[in-house]
């Protein structure tokens, strides 16, 4: 075996790993539904990279084989993923993940990521007043109901 | 069809068929209806013990017992059923030594058998290295004193079925009572019939917990549930000496059973109470074991039958109905004690320490019962002492030794039974028409309101004084004739003197206590609790018609066995009875008393034969100068208790003044303070070890279990903030553990 062979692997190899670790980043990090899984394909795509270096390292096509069995299997999990995802957007409007909590333990309390402060109670609007003027006018009585110099 | 195995098997196979049948459709089906399998069984079983009476009266082989009078080589009628091998172990060869087959251990060849028989071989204790064959059958007897003990039980038992009908009207627990009633009715059956002594035990557990649930039957009083709960635990003492008792016949005879069995090879196995047994006494294991045995045997008589330091039960056991009172608590199950000793009477005839012990017991039961029920005030509780007491004169007459006082026992048994059954059933009468009162304080004059139960009680009080054409006069008299008789002569007689007198003395009593509850309730002036004012309930038909068929048989046949003697003569001829008392006349019993260190290997001779100083009078002649002073004490009784309920008043003050002197009052209220004593040493000690238990239990081993409990929980607690519902986090933990596997990996250098 020649050692470019050998570095060609060691090179591969380095690139798979590199995608998984990104992969596992993001899958670890992020909160939007797709993004995680795009992550989680990253790591897939990671792995098959190395497999498909390792057979060709090992002149075999176990590797590739595996590679396309992978690719196969990754299309079918992304059809359901891509389902099971809309219909969780469905029921809550939102891809956030960690929107869905319900795996938790009952005394554990629910991961709120920030407290909003309640909304202060509204005060009425502090119209200003003006000061009253002089002596009310006298009304005769009979006049209440009626007031003809209006 | 009609045998005598087959009718030893319909006897009991009858009830237990009816409470079947009412368990099964009682609730839904039968309901209001569910006496109708019970009476049927019972009436029919009735007619198969009197059948079975008579087909053994008349059997051929009994007829040529008394034509030919063949004691020597036939020892009494009985017939043996064996249904089916309930158990049977083989048995175990102890040092290395294996008993042989036909040797003295296990048994007699067939062919030796006939000499076995007549009294030449050697009694087949067990060897010590080897133990024999442990076998229990499911075998019923058909003898004299069983098809006595199976009349008497399912007439008593009929009867009462047919008054429960009227009582127990309406009850929610109808169908329950009867199923309880048939259940009772077979094991009391199967314990008169079984023919080993485990079956007799098993039997005897069986009425046992019979009572039990009866007495408990109305389970939402606290008292009767308590009085349930007395009785079983009293019964419990008894009943493991009983057990005990068991264990040691098992030892001492190498086999339970009551018959000898012929084994598959010919070979003939003595039972304990076998034909070759008693071919000749010394066949029975005499000595410290013998009397060891028959004490244990008497303590679980005294359990069953309320004797003496064990008869705390019984007056707690009315809280009961009274049907079961009368039946179970007065006339069957409490007697099955006075049976249990007639049956083992050859046992006892070689330990007389035993039947004195026997004899002191019952005397000293039959007085203090007799005295305590002077001053109960619950017509119930009266009779319940006064059963006490009765059966104390049963064990007397047990404890007398001779025939003619185990049949006197026996007589009294069946006529007790009758004319108990029958006040228990006119207490139950009074009981159900004043609305549950039974204070007899708060009674009076009720012979208007109810003259047929008024008439039925007088009749079954005069029995129970004793007076003279009815059946309590006969029996009683039977005791004191054969306690005199046996106070004559022979050992001990100054013993049975005291014994005599302190029963004439008894009878004394049980006339006056009787005739108190009698004069209080039905005569003087009329006095009717409030509640029963409300609803005055006639006695139905149901309930009238036992009452009066009881006060008939104890009208009559007291008199009808003690004229014809029929009784005597035919219960002699259960096995075990003939050849004790007169018909032994001559037959002096040779008492072999081996393990008496004092004396050595000294025969004693005991006589059970009267003295031939004094012939003994035929069963037809009256014991006429007893009869005159059973006579005199019984009318003394009445006479004072008129003079004290019911004539001046300055004299019941008198008396009940004098009565108050002595301190027999108080003791007699206090029910000798039996109770009270039983509180401190029984009761106290063990509610305080309970209590103990119970502390140790609840904070020591149940601390341990729940620290096994709490351990995982606290582990749990401190993991449990980890679960918090985030997807990555679970992600992360996942792939640290990952990177953690793979770190140990490597670093164990793979």
């Amino acid at each position: 075996m020649a050692d470019g062979e050998l570095e060609l692997l060691n090179g591969y190899l380095v690139v798979g790993a590199i995608l998984f670790g990104l992969g596992m980043v993001g899958f670890l990090s992020r909160r939007n539904m797709i993004t995680v899984f795009l992550a989680a394909e990253i790591m897939l795509q990671g792995i098959s990279l190395s497999l498909t270096a390792w057979g060709r390292y090992h002149n075999d096509f176990g590797g590739q084989m595996l590679a396309l069995l992978m690719i196969a299997v990754a299309a079918c999990e992304a059809a359901v993923a891509l389902a099971l995802v809309l219909m969780l957007y469905q029921r809550k409007g939102s891809l956030d993940l960690f929107l869905w909590q319900d795996l938790r333990e009952e005394s554990v309390p629910r991961h709120i990521d920030r407290e909003l402060p309640e909304a202060l109670p509204e005060e009425p609007p502090a119209w200003p007043r003006l000061t009253p003027a002089g002596l009310s006018p006298e009304i005769p009585p009979e006049q209440t109901g009626y007031r003809p110099h209006v | 069809m009609f045998s005598i195995p087959s009718l030893a098997i319909l006897i009991p196979a009858l009830p237990l068929a009816a409470a079947l049948v009412t368990a099964a459709f009682g609730p839904r089906v039968l309901r209001g209806r569910s006496h109708v399998p019970v009476i049927t069984a019972l009436a029919l079983a009735f007619v198969a013990s009197a059948i079975l009476l008579g087909r053994i009266a008349t059997s051929p082989d009994f007829r040529s017992l008394q034509d030919f009078g063949s004691l020597e080589t036939r020892h009494g009628y009985q017939r043996i059923v064996t249904l089916w091998t309930w158990a049977a172990v083989p048995g175990m060869e102890i040092g290395g030594r294996r008993s042989e087959v036909g040797g003295e251990g296990s048994g007699l060849r067939g062919q030796v058998c006939d000499g076995a028989f007549s009294g030449r071989a050697c009694p087949p204790l067990p060897t010590p290295n080897a133990s024999p064959d442990f076998r229990v059958t499911i075998a019923l007897r058909a003898d004299p004193l069983t098809a006595v003990m199976l009349v008497t039980v399912t007439f008593v038992s009929l009867l009462v079925a047919v008054y429960s009908v009227g009582y127990m009207h309406g009850d929610p627990g109808y169908w329950r009572f009867f199923t309880y009633i048939g259940l009772f009715v077979f094991s009391m059956t199967m314990l008169v019939s079984a023919s080993n002594f485990v079956l007799l035990y098993a039997f005897w557990e069986a009425v046992g917990l019979c009572s039990y649930l009866l007495i408990g039957f109305w389970y939402q009083k606290p008292e009767a549930a308590a009085a349930g709960k007395k009785a079983f635990l009293v019964n419990r003492v008894g009943d493991f000496g009983f057990a005990l008792g068991i264990f040691l016949i098992w030892t001492t005879y190498g086999t339970l059973d009551f018959h000898d069995t012929m084994t598959g090879s010919g070979v003939v196995s003595p039972g304990v109470l076998g034909e070759w047994r008693l071919a000749e006494p010394g066949r029975f294991a005499g000595g410290t074991v013998g009397t060891a045995i028959c004490l244990l045997l008497l303590l679980g008589a005294c359990g069953k039958s309320a004797q003496l330091p064990l008869h705390v039960w019984l007056p707690d056991a009315m809280e009961g109905p009274t049907p079961v009172s009368a039946l179970i608590h007065a006339a069957t199950m409490v007697t099955a004690g006075v049976y249990m000793l007639a049956r083992c009477g050859p046992l006892f005839a070689v330990s007389p320490d035993a039947q004195y012990v026997v004899a002191a017991v019952g005397g000293l039961t039959a007085l203090v019962a007799a005295v305590i029920a002077f001053t109960q005030n619950d017509l119930k509780r009266i009779l319940a002492y006064s059963t006490i007491s009765q059966l104390g004169y049963m064990f007397l007459a047990m404890g007398v030794g001779t025939a003619s006082g185990t049949v006197a026992g026996m007589f009294h048994l069946v006529t007790h039974a009758f004319f108990k059954g029958l006040l228990f059933l006119g207490a139950g009468s009074v009981m159900h028409a004043m609305a549950g009162v039974i204070d007899i304080r708060r009674l009076g004059g009720l012979r208007r309101r109810m003259p047929v139960t008024c008439v039925t009680f007088l009749i079954g009080s005069l029995a129970l004084a004793g007076v003279v054409p009815l059946a309590g006069f006969w029996s009683k008299d039977a005791i004191l004739a054969a306690l005199h008789e046996r106070a004559s002569g022979g050992q001990a007689a100054a013993f049975y003197q005291g014994l005599y007198w302190l029963a004439l003395a008894t009878a004394a009593m049980t006339a006056f206590y009787a005739f108190r509850a009698f004069f209080i309730v039905f005569l003087g002036p009329e006095k009717v609790p409030p509640e029963a004012e409300e609803h005055p309930e006639k006695t139905s038909p149901w309930m009238a018609v036992p009452l009066v068929l009881l006060a008939v048989a104890t009208i009559d046949v007291g008199m009808r066995l003690e004229r014809t003697g029929s009784l005597e003569r035919f219960l002699e001829r259960a096995p075990g009875e003939e050849g004790r008392g007169e018909k032994g006349e001559g037959r002096v019993w040779q008492m072999r008393r081996d393990g008496d260190a004092e004396r050595g290997a000294v025969a004693i001779q005991a006589s059970f034969s009267p003295s031939p100083l004094s012939p003994l009078p035929s069963p037809h002649s009256p014991h006429l100068q007893i009869a005159l002073w059973s006579t005199i004490a019984s009318v003394a009784g009445i006479a004072l208790a008129w003079l004290m309920y019911l004539g001046p008043p300055g004299a019941k003050r008198r008396l009940g003044g004098w009565m108050e002197a002595v301190g027999l009052y108080r003791l007699s209220a206090g029910k000798f303070y039996f109770d009270q004593v039983y509180e401190v040493l029984v009761v106290w000690p063990l509610q305080g070890v309970a209590s103990a238990a119970a502390w140790l239990d609840r904070v020591v081993i149940d601390g341990l279990v729940d620290l096994v409990g709490t351990a995982p929980r606290a582990v749990g607690a401190l993991l449990r903030p980890t679960q918090g519902g985030l997807i990555p986090i679970y992600a992360l933990a996942m792939i640290v553990g990952v990177l953690v596997l793979l770190g140990t990996l490597l670093a164990s250098g793979l």
